[in-house]
């Protein structure tokens, strides 16, 4: 429930326009008030004159009866469309409100979701994440605007409607109001059950969005295997699930409509039986019990929508809870209040022992330390899982170090504006996502105000412009959907040419060139030597051809740096980095002289 | 219109349930218009102070009301239970059919827009079963019990409630269009949010590395407003067609009391009749044609999702697999392609030509360019796409002949991006072979080197990918991949760069497993580092969708082609190193 007040919360900058509605609303119910005693009026009034006049042929009071009618007509008429024009106006207000509510509300998870850091990401499944920013919200939306215009009209309407009936005849009044606790006993009896349900309803939902979102962004692997069948048999399970409890809840919404329907007719009846015993001993009036008869609906439908309010709220607080704990998960990385401004980097980088684990229990780095002149290359070799990626994920800074720091340029990258900190930094990953967008969009992911010139120069250095030409659409070519299938080589040039748009200080090549095959490896190596010119790199590659040419080599080892030199140092030295050196040797080992020196010249001409 | 008449079809198995409940409306009906009788009845009596039994007239209201309210209750449970059900399997039928979709298929359709269809529209389609077929079958069924019943208490005073009828129906008109279209554009700009956020959320290190957080959220933020106002439109809209509907029904109201009350007053109609009338009119009458109208603003809404999923069920598989066809028995291995010719997009061909046997047992390697069609010679053997000309036999058997699982199982594939799944290491290995036992998946592990860095994790083979913080290596989830791969045991193994991020070291580690798991079996591989191919039986040199040079490591390098200059090419600092 305090997270339901927090909600409200959101209210509160729409606290006029809500003011507004509840206004509107309460016009709405009270222009229902008329209409029975205009009832009332014709059957107590004009039709016992109309009656008198007819039998007595008086026809003054005939008149008088007929234009009674005729008042009564236009004054139906009259407040109906009053009545239309102001409830017009309240659901397009409260339309307004729900739909408003939702967008801040996407608007703040979604500004949250990417200020926190990629090990949220890591621990989540997309579809998991979009389910909170979508189908939670919606629930959220009925719960918070119309419900709770509703409830606030409601509950005053219930208050306004018992005075009034007392004031109109309090015996009767008196039966009516007898039935209300009755609604109250009927909710509180199945509550417990409801909060249970709604609370699993909305996990087990999530579930199944995060299983096929997984599953069909994946269904290279899942066909692969054959695992169709399998796939489809374990997402109709979940889709069970949702559908087994779904029932369960309609039973228990369903249910409580079904009593609640008849505590009103029960107070309906009772009434009637009184009333009528009172018209019959002439201590009322026939209208008057019709009015009353019409009045009670006006008591008990606000009560029937309290309790249906009540139950709403019970289904969306489970959702609410969801997108809150998303807001409140603190970004792991933030900036300082003090942190700086870095306009321009020379890219001079040092770590200093720096530790780290991606969990703080089990440090994948231990006391790490180096320092990178400007413009120099570095290339990080090591086995796999050594911690060469974790190296540089702590440079971008996409996790913070543990213990030591990471400066560049002298400034430690937790004092610096991060947004200003990436910018100077250019990654290029092994494993390379273009969005579904033109290949020109693609390209100007880094450099949102790059010209058409720019773009073009940067995929001519990437080795792509001949190939993007050859298109019928050439740049403005979409990819994914309707779009066209790219090689895993075409998507890593792709990837290469948004790093060289957006020009950075530090370029970090993580494996970039392993899908590249050696023909195109050794175009996109030109440029990227090219790229490389007066820049900070950082280089992960398996293959040593791409690491010779390194100032220097880091050998990283389980979290160590165990070794750093030139290639030709440490090739000389017994180390890892000989054994690895030898290890891709080897098949230029098993030649004979003779081949060797052919394929050199082969290799050369 | 056609639309919904293929959304009856659908909904033709659920015929029996569907009567069942029309005729539960119809019992309800009956007794719910049994209310304004008595209540006209007992107002007569007490008009004309003649005495009547009130506790009869009690108990006959309540018990009239428990009835209807059991009925109300089995009846909104049934349907309920049909909208589910219908919603479960249409879920079913739309996930096994995308998974019956071609590779081709999933390469260009976004993900996010995929789950919108199954999740939204689908929902969307069981609240218009539960909430509309509620509607149209109890206000159906009302309205025309209501009319039998005015007509049959008073025909004036039955056509001058009638007379606003043709209103609504130009009401209704007016509206209808604007209601629709507006309606599709929503749900499909809902379709392009949600693509837009999974792909953002899937490669969300992207946006964070080009800092681009600001400019997505702004993105973001435009789409929003865009639905934003589209929704208010819909329910300005919406609300403007429903208050003047109500605004009608007063009119209709307004007449009835009026001209009812001058037959009062000239002896033609009794006071209770014209309670009893006014009651049919308001409550049953015109609410009931409200709620049919509001109705079509949910069909506007709904037919969007239904057009989509109609849309996605008609997709054809590009690959139609004969379930009737003869499974493939275990083969040997003998792979022929034959005069295969092949394009992804009509005339541009990816392969041309192509004629290549492969013995059983045999090492194949494929090497050339990006684009050369490497992965599409793998492609056209698991038949995710059917050649365009020539033909493809395993064991003699023609791919295209045979039933389709049967053939896929008996090939593993190694793919160069390895994809985990959230779940446990042990149930992700097991993905290869779901029977395998806890001692195979380890045997596996042990196979592919990685056993000892799954050993070494606090929960072993119970941890989770993805959550307890424990974040994987590119090579190790490769290995993760190669296990799987190997537990699946198929007799024909690709290996599509399955080794390209591999350290050459743990290459090594890894080459001795796969050496052992290639014996045997007839196997492709497809790899840029030529170390890696060195040994096998056969290397194909593609360029441009032709075979330009085939034989061995020895034999190509003496041939002096273009494997021998990719080879030199590669390998220059050694050789130059060796030269020295």
């Amino acid at each position: 429930m305090d997270n339901f007040k927090r909600l409200l919360r959101y209210l509160k900058p729409y606290r006029f326009r809500v003011a507004l509605a509840v206004g509107l609303m309460f016009a709405v119910t009270l222009s229902a008030i008329p209409l029975p005693l205009l009832q009332k009026q014709i059957v107590d009034v004009a039709i016992p004159l109309g009656k008198k006049g007819l039998a007595q042929s008086a026809n003054a009071d005939l008149l008088r009866a007929r234009q009674m009618l005729i008042w009564v007509f236009a004054g139906i008429i009259g407040l109906y469309l009053a009545r239309g024009f102001v409830s017009y106006t309240l659901n397009a207000l409260i339309g307004w409100l729900g739909q408003r509510v939702v967008f801040d509300l996407r608007f703040q998870s979604y500004r949250h979701l990417q200020r926190l850091s990629l090990a949220y990401y890591d621990g989540r499944q997309p579809g998991k994440i979009m389910a909170r920013l979508t189908s939670d919200i919606d629930v959220i939306q009925y719960a918070l605007t119309s419900g709770f215009v509703n409830f606030i009209t409601d509950v005053a309407t219930v208050f306004i409607i018992i005075g009034w009936l007392l004031y109109l005849e309090w015996r009767l009044a008196v039966i009516a109001l007898l039935i209300l606790p009755l609604y109250v006993v009927n909710y509180k009896l199945l509550l417990g059950k409801i909060r249970e349900v709604s609370v699993e309803l909305r996990e087990r939902r999530e579930k199944m969005i995060g299983t096929v979102t997984e599953k069909l962004a994946a269904i290279a692997v899942v066909k692969a295997f054959v695992r169709e069948q399998y796939e489809t048999d374990y997402f109709m399970q979940t889709v069970r699930d949702n559908f087994d409890l779904g029932m369960v809840q309609v039973k228990l919404n369903r249910f409580l409509g079904a009593t609640s329907q008849v505590i009103r007719m029960l107070g309906t009846g009772l009434l009637l039986w009184y009333g009528g015993a009172l018209v019959l001993r002439r201590n009322l009036q026939p209208g008057e019990l019709l009015a009353f008869y019409g009045y009670i609906g006006y008591l008990y439908e606000p009560a029937v929508r309290l309790v249906d309010f009540n139950v709403q709220v019970q289904w969306a607080i489970a959702a609410i809870d969801r997108v809150f704990e998303t807001l409140d998960t603190r970004p792991e990385i933030i900036d300082a209040p003090d942190a700086v401004h870095l306009p321009t980097v020379r890219g001079e980088v040092e770590f200093r022992d720096v530790t780290f684990g991606y969990d703080p229990e089990q440090p994948v780095l231990h006391n790490i330390s180096f320092h990178v002149q400007p413009g120099e290359t570095i290339a990080i070799v090591g086995p796999s899982g050594a911690g060469k990626t974790t190296v540089v994920n702590l440079l971008a800074r996409f996790y913070d170090v543990q213990r030591g720091a990471v400066l560049v340029d002298g400034h430690d990258i937790k004092g610096v504006r991060l947004e200003t900190m990436r910018r100077h930094i250019g990654t290029v990953m092994q494993e390379t996502i273009l969005f579904s967008v033109s290949l020109k969009e693609n390209i100007k992911y880094g450099k949102k105000d790059a010209t058409d010139a720019q773009v073009i120069a940067a995929a001519q250095s990437a080795d792509l412009h001949d190939f993007i030409t050859s298109l019928p659409d050439g740049y403005e070519t979409k990819t994914g959907e309707d779009g066209i299938k790219l090689s895993g080589g075409q998507k890593q040039r792709m990837a290469i040419a948004r790093a060289i748009l957006a020009d950075p200080r530090i370029l970090i090549l993580d494996d970039a060139t392993s899908a590249l095959d050696s023909h195109t490896e050794a175009n996109v190596q030109a440029a990227l030597s090219d790229l490389m010119k007066g820049r900070t790199n950082f280089v992960i590659a398996h293959r040593l051809s791409t690491i010779t040419s390194a100032d220097r080599i880091l050998v990283v080892s389980e979290g160590r740096v165990v070794d750093s030199g030139t290639h030709a140092e440490l090739v000389a030295r017994p180390g890892l980095y000989q054994d690895l050196y030898q290890e891709q040797f080897k098949t230029v080992g098993e030649l004979t002289d003779a081949e060797r020196v052919r394929l050199l010249t082969a290799g050369a001409a | 219109m056609q639309l919904l008449a293929r959304f009856a079809r659908e909904l033709r198995p659920y015929a029996k349930t569907l009567l069942f409940v029309g005729l539960l409306t119809l019992v309800s009906a009956i007794l719910s218009l049994q209310i304004p009788n008595i209540i006209g009845d007992l107002f007569d009596a007490l008009n004309e102070r003649r005495p009547i039994h009130l506790p009869l007239v009690f108990g006959s209201l309540l018990g009239i009301a428990a009835a209807l309210a059991a009925l109300g209750y089995s009846m909104s449970v049934t349907v309920t239970f049909l909208g589910q059900r219908f919603m479960y399997d249409m879920r079913r039928t739309l996930y096994g059919h995308l998974q019956s979709l071609s590779q081709g298929f999933f390469e260009k359709a976004q993900t996010g827009k995929l789950v919108s269809t199954i999740v939204n529209d689908v929902g969307q389609v069981n609240q218009l079963i539960t909430s509309g077929f509620v509607t149209v079958v109890q206000d159906g069924v009302t309205l025309i019990g209501v009319l039998f019943l005015i007509f049959a208490e008073d025909w004036r005073l039955a056509l001058m409630a009638l007379s606003v009828y043709p209103v609504y129906v130009v009401n209704y008109a007016v509206s209808r269009r604007h209601l629709r279209e507006n309606a599709a554009k929503i749900s499909e700009l809902r379709g392009v949010i949600l693509s837009d956020l999974q792909e953002k959320l899937a490669g969300v290190q992207v946006v964070k590395s080009y800092a681009q957080e600001r400019a997505e959220v702004r993105q973001y933020t435009s789409l929003n407003r865009d639905n934003l106002n589209l929704n208010v439109e819909q329910s300005k809209m919406g609300t403007a067609l429903f208050v003047r509907a109500e605004v009608i029904s007063a009119f209709g109201t307004a007449i009835v009391l009026c001209v009812g009350g001058n037959f009062v007053i000239n002896g033609q109609l009794s006071v209770g009749e014209l309670v009893a009338f006014l009651l049919l009119a308001t409550t049953y009458l015109y609410q009931p044609t409200v709620r049919l109208i509001q109705l079509n603003d949910q069909i506007a809404r709904t037919q969007a999702g239904l057009n989509r999923i109609f849309e996605l069920l008609d997709t054809p598989p590009l690959v139609t697999g004969d379930a009737d066809a003869p499974a493939l028995p275990t083969i040997r291995g003998l792979i022929r392609y034959e005069n295969v010719w092949f394009a992804y997009e009509p005339e541009q061909y990816v392969l041309r030509d192509i004629n290549l046997t492969v013995e059983p047992g045999q090492m194949i390697a494929f090497v050339g360019g990006s684009g050369s069609g490497k992965t599409t010679m793998i492609n056209l053997l698991s038949r995710h796409y059917d050649v365009t000309e020539g033909r493809l036999t395993l064991d003699g058997y023609d791919v295209r002949s045979v039933n389709l699982p049967s053939l896929r199982q008996q090939i593993g594939v190694v793919l160069q991006e390895s994809v985990l799944f959230h779940t446990t290491i042990l149930e992700n290995l097991r993905y290869g072979r779901l029977d395998a036992t806890d001692d195979e998946v380890k045997e596996a592990a042990r196979a592919a080197n990685i056993h000892h860095v799954i050993e070494a994790l606090p929960d072993g083979y119970d941890t989770k990918i993805g959550e307890d913080g424990t974040k994987f290596s590119v090579g190790e989830k490769q290995r993760m991949a190669i296990a799987r791969a190997i537990l699946a045991d198929p007799r024909i193994l690709v290996l599509d760069e399955a080794t390209s991020s591999l350290d050459s070291e743990t290459e090594a580690l890894i080459q001795d497993a796969l050496d052992t798991l290639m014996k045997g079996r007839t196997s492709f591989v497809i790899a840029h580092r030529l170390s890696t191919i060195i040994k096998a039986d056969k290397i194909v040199v593609m360029d441009r969708g032709e075979i330009k040079e085939a034989g061995t490591h020895a034999q190509l390098i003496e041939h002096g082609g273009i494997y021998a200059r990719l080879y030199a090419e590669q390998f220059r600092a050694e050789l130059e190193a060796v030269a020295a």
